[in-house]
């Protein structure tokens, strides 16, 4: 309970100090992209891979000389509601600064908070998806600070008693990273309101306040000391970021901050029972970044007990520096921040029914766990499994396929293939192509009753994914349908073998390695279009015919 | 849903019982604490329950106002009575009696709907601010402070 407490009370701060770093480092436009392209997280992965690896591989190295490291992680998701928590003011990421606002947000004397009834069902969603305990009555309490970007003087969050507790995530690590399931502990989960934007002047000589955020509702998620690697806790990251993007609660973008981590390190001999001295990483952008500054900061500290300076690791907040792969001191904690916690009078208990909880859970979508689970019995690899798992769009997509009879790895083989490939060249997700489940299955139909081969079928497939259109148009606008007919076959291959003496006496002299020349070339007569096992069939009874 | 949900939800129950079931409940523990002689000796009167004295300096810096030692001095007596009015209300035994999060309101009405409504008088919001850069709010250099 204590240390539930102290966790809570350190997020301010956190939340505080990268609302402005946030948005010196934002790239609005940029930030479409990116997410998408993250969102086939495997390319990004793999992109990172190779440095994320060494850095691994370094820190492992060194925990081998006794030293493990403890790390828990506070996440907080910002909603995807259309109004704020407790005012009626619209939110849209990207607005005119301080458009949105209304005299309850900007805190003036006399405005009444009143919660948005979304909030809680967002709340107890993520609650339910994370395997908590939620608590049928709940309250709010005042958090005070004293900072421009709060302009009532105090956050409205929950302190003793959070909406929802005592759950777990189960994920499975990448396939790249040596794989396995993980499960982590989550302490609690609770309803709070962000604060405004903070944009500091290039002279240095004043301030710029945006107050279109203040009001915004926010989970904060607190995992429980779990993770032991940076791979663990960007996968834990990520994990919850496909949870909330599954159940539509907030679309989890980190570029635009809608997804923030804040990470706590401390490291211990194997052993110990006690925890080391917790030091607490921000400004990590990507999942990347943070399994990078997780296991920078592990090794850090490492280096410092070996080098029996264990007194130089201090409670403080350091913020990861990309260019640099290091993390440095933003501030020294000086004791604990007194929050002065209290409940806020200005608003009831939020009290639940079994009912409601009930229906929500009715109408909770199938979540990541589950349909790994689910894609690991159809016989698919973990590779395979996690790719589609990662996306909701994409698994959507792939179970749509399903449902018209296509072939499980097939499909699959598909989706993570030329689908993929064109998705990240053309930066788009899965559902913004013209490219229907219905037509893939289709396409797979086609090449399975052999009406057109693979090869022909990769052609089609781009056709498809980029103009649109049913694939028995394509096949018959564009002529392709495989050419089955032995006859029309064999007359191909006498043609080739009557234009190619030489290449047929030097068959027949031994170099049967030719039979594939003539292949290729009946095969260009066919306009690729000849199936393929009938071709080989008859041409090499023709070679040898003698 | 979520709407005809929350309509179910039941009413808030009575924050307390009714006073007269309170025992001890008496007049004494509504005493305004103004009268500064029926406070003399309110830890005996607060019984184990009792809080600890104020600490001004710390009050006063987390209240981010300037106090001069004489000041403090004169303010302490003062604060200390009120927490020690509150203090007495740990005397209250309540016992058999289910805790309650919150004073009472009727929680199934206190929800809104997810719906946007913008403000109309915004000029007047702007008007208000004590110095507006258009489009920002402009406040004193934060940066690094803490």
């Amino acid at each position: 309970m204590a240390l539930m407490l102290l966790r809570g009370m350190s997020t301010p701060i956190s939340f505080r100090s990268s609302t402005g770093l946030f948005f010196t480092v934002l790239r609005p436009r940029l930030a479409r992209f990116t997410t998408r392209v993250e969102s086939a997280q495997a390319t990004e992965a793999k992109a990172a891979a190779k440095s994320i690896q060494l850095a691994t591989k370094e820190a492992s190295e060194q925990k081998l000389q006794g030293f493990e490291a403890i790390i828990g992680i506070e996440t907080h998701v910002q909603l995807s509601t259309v109004t704020k928590a407790f005012c009626s003011c619209p939110y849209n990421y990207g607005s005119q600064p301080n458009s949105t606002i209304c005299p309850t947000c900007m805190g003036h004397p006399g405005t009444l908070p009143v919660l948005n009834e979304k909030v809680v069902e967002c709340a107890v969603k993520l609650g339910l998806a994370l395997n908590c305990e939620i608590s049928m009555t709940s309250k709010f309490d005042r958090k005070q600070y004293f900072y421009p970007d709060l302009p009532k003087g105090y956050q409205i969050s929950q302190f003793d008693i959070p909406i929802a507790k005592k759950g777990y995530v189960d994920l499975d690590l990448p396939v790249e990273f040596g794989g396995g399931h993980r499960k982590f502990g989550i302490t609690r989960v609770h309803m709070e309101e962000d604060a405004g934007k903070l944009l500091h002047s290039e002279s240095g000589s004043y301030s710029q306040v945006d107050l279109n955020r203040a009001g915004v509702p926010l989970l904060e998620i607190v995992s429980e000391p779990d993770m032991r690697t940076g791979i663990e806790a960007a996968e834990y990251g990520a994990e919850l970021q496909r949870i909330v993007r599954y159940l539509g609660v907030s679309n989890g973008n980190m570029q635009e901050g809608s997804l923030r981590c804040d990470v706590n390190v401390s490291v211990r001999p194997v052993g110990q029972s006690e925890f080391g001295t917790k030091v607490e990483i921000k400004n990590m952008n990507s999942f990347s970044e943070i399994n990078r500054a997780i296991d920078y900061e592990i090794s850090r500290q490492i280096l410092l007990h070996k080098e029996g300076q264990a007194d130089q690791i201090v409670q403080e907040t350091r913020l990861w520096d990309e260019s640099s792969q290091k993390t440095f001191t933003m501030r020294k904690k000086e004791g604990l921040a007194d929050y002065r916690y209290f409940p806020e009078p200005d608003l009831p208990e939020v009290v639940l029914t079994t009912d409601y909880i009930d229906e929500i859970s009715k109408s909770m979508p199938e979540l990541p766990e589950a349909k790994r689970r689910r894609y690991e019995n159809m016989g698919l690899s973990m590779q395979d499994v996690l790719f589609l798992a990662n996306d909701d769009n994409v698994a959507h997509f792939f179970d749509s396929t399903l449902e018209h009879g296509a072939d499980a790895k097939l499909a699959c083989n598909w989706i993570m293939g030329d689908i993929a490939a064109y998705l990240k060249n053309e930066k788009l997700s899965i559902d913004e192509t013209k490219l229907t489940p219905l037509e893939l299955s289709e396409l797979i139909a086609s090449i399975k009753n052999g009406i057109i081969s693979g090869k022909i079928g990769k052609e089609i497939l781009v056709e498809l994914i980029s103009k649109g259109g049913t694939v028995k148009g394509v096949i018959e606008e564009k002529d392709l349908v495989q050419i089955a007919d032995p006859a029309a076959i064999e007359a191909m291959v006498d043609k080739v073998i009557a234009d190619n003496p030489k290449q047929l006496e030097q068959y027949r002299a031994g170099k049967t390695k030719l039979q594939g020349f003539f292949a290729g070339q009946v095969m260009k007569a066919s306009k690729g279009k000849a199936n393929p096992v009938l071709l080989n069939k008859i041409l090499g009874e023709k070679l040898n015919a003698n | 849903m979520l709407s005809a949900a929350a309509s179910t939800i039941p009413r808030l129950r009575l924050a307390a019982q009714p006073r007269s079931r309170l025992p001890s409940s008496g007049s004494h523990w509504l005493r305004p604490f103004s009268s500064a002689t029926h406070v003399t000796t309110p830890a005996a009167a607060a019984g184990a329950g009792s809080l600890e004295p104020p600490d001004l300096p710390r009050l006063a810096n987390a209240a981010r106002i300037s106090l001069s030692r004489q000041e403090a001095e004169e303010f302490e007596p003062k604060i200390r009575q009120v927490v020690d009015w509150f203090g007495q209300l740990q005397a209250v035994d309540l016992e058999s009696i289910e805790p309650s999060l919150r004073a009472g309101t009727a929680a199934g009405s206190s929800l809104r709907e997810d719906k946007p409504e913008t403000f109309v008088n915004r000029d007047a919001i702007v008007e208000a601010i004590p110095s507006y850069d258009d489009p920002y709010i402009k406040v004193p250099r934060v940066l690094n402070k803490e």
